[in-house]
């Protein structure tokens, strides 16, 4: 029987707009903090070519354990638009636009799954 | 810790980074005719303020947190003020560094950033309940 995948996919996405969030927190917060660059995640496609097999981490001690941005890289983007002399990198509008961004796609993947499990909780049920 | 909370708590930094400097700002503001009360005293020097950011090990976000609060060095306007305590033998008397302009851009610089904030811990708070509502009203 072919297993059901989008849940799967959905809790994989949602991490990943949760981790983007989290880095656009960080960019918002330090949007006055001389010499910090502003960070980003990952593209989702990204995330989803590379099927990389990872090592299992079965103990607090093992190697990738403590990682807690569950795997997605997040990585200082390349700045756009002017610099603040001060070094500082960050766009204040850029970042709301990504949030935007990120919420409109959690909208639409909390609907989906939303709609997914009423699907099956109907066909249990009947 | 999960990453939405993880955003709530950067954001909360970047509250209390931003209120710490409307805090400074108005000090600079408040003591804008603050003069020395002996002649030739020095006057109200203006406080500056900076910040940093240091990364959260249990999170992986960057906190932003107040580096230091400095003194600008700048030189004091001189007014001719016979009449102060603070004047010197020729009348003059050294008024604070402080240009209400200055400080009323970085006022209004500060209020921008904190609205940031809130909207991303407000944004942080619904994302949060949108995964919640997917355990809620399954008739």
């Amino acid at each position: 029987m072919q297993p059901v995948n989008l849940f799967d996919l959905a809790t994989r996405q949602s991490q990943w707009l949760a981790v983007r969030q989290s880095a656009i927190a960080s960019n918002i917060a330090n949007a006055n903090t001389p010499g910090y660059t502003a960070n980003d995640v990952e593209p989702f496609e990204k995330v989803l070519d590379r099927t990389a097999v990872t090592l299992a981490a079965t103990q607090a001690g093992h190697l990738g354990a403590e990682k807690a941005n569950a795997g997605f890289n997040v990585k200082p983007k390349e700045a756009t638009g002017s610099i603040m002399p001060s070094k500082n990198t960050v766009v204040l509008e850029d970042e709301l636009m990504k949030a935007g961004e990120v919420r409109r796609s959690f909208e639409l993947n909390t609907a989906i799954v939303k709609a997914f499990h009423s699907m099956m909780t109907m066909v249990v049920k009947s | 810790m999960d990453a939405l909370t993880a955003a709530l708590k950067v954001a909360a930094s970047g509250l209390g980074a931003q209120s710490e400097r409307l805090r400074v700002v108005s000090e600079n503001l408040a003591n804008a005719q603050s003069t020395g009360n002996t002649p030739g005293a020095d006057p109200y020097r203006r406080k500056t303020i900076t910040f940093q950011s240091e990364l959260d090990r249990t999170s992986g976000g960057s906190l932003v947190e107040v580096s230091s609060i400095a003194r600008d060095p700048s030189d004091f306007p001189i007014e001719f003020q016979p009449g102060n305590e603070a004047a010197d033998e020729k009348g003059y008397v050294k008024m604070p560094n402080v240009n209400a302009l200055v400080e009323m851009a970085d006022m209004s610089e500060a209020n921008r950033s904190y609205e940031a904030n809130l909207q991303v811990i407000k944004q942080a708070r619904d994302l949060i309940s949108m995964t919640i509502d997917l355990m809620r009203n399954q008739q």
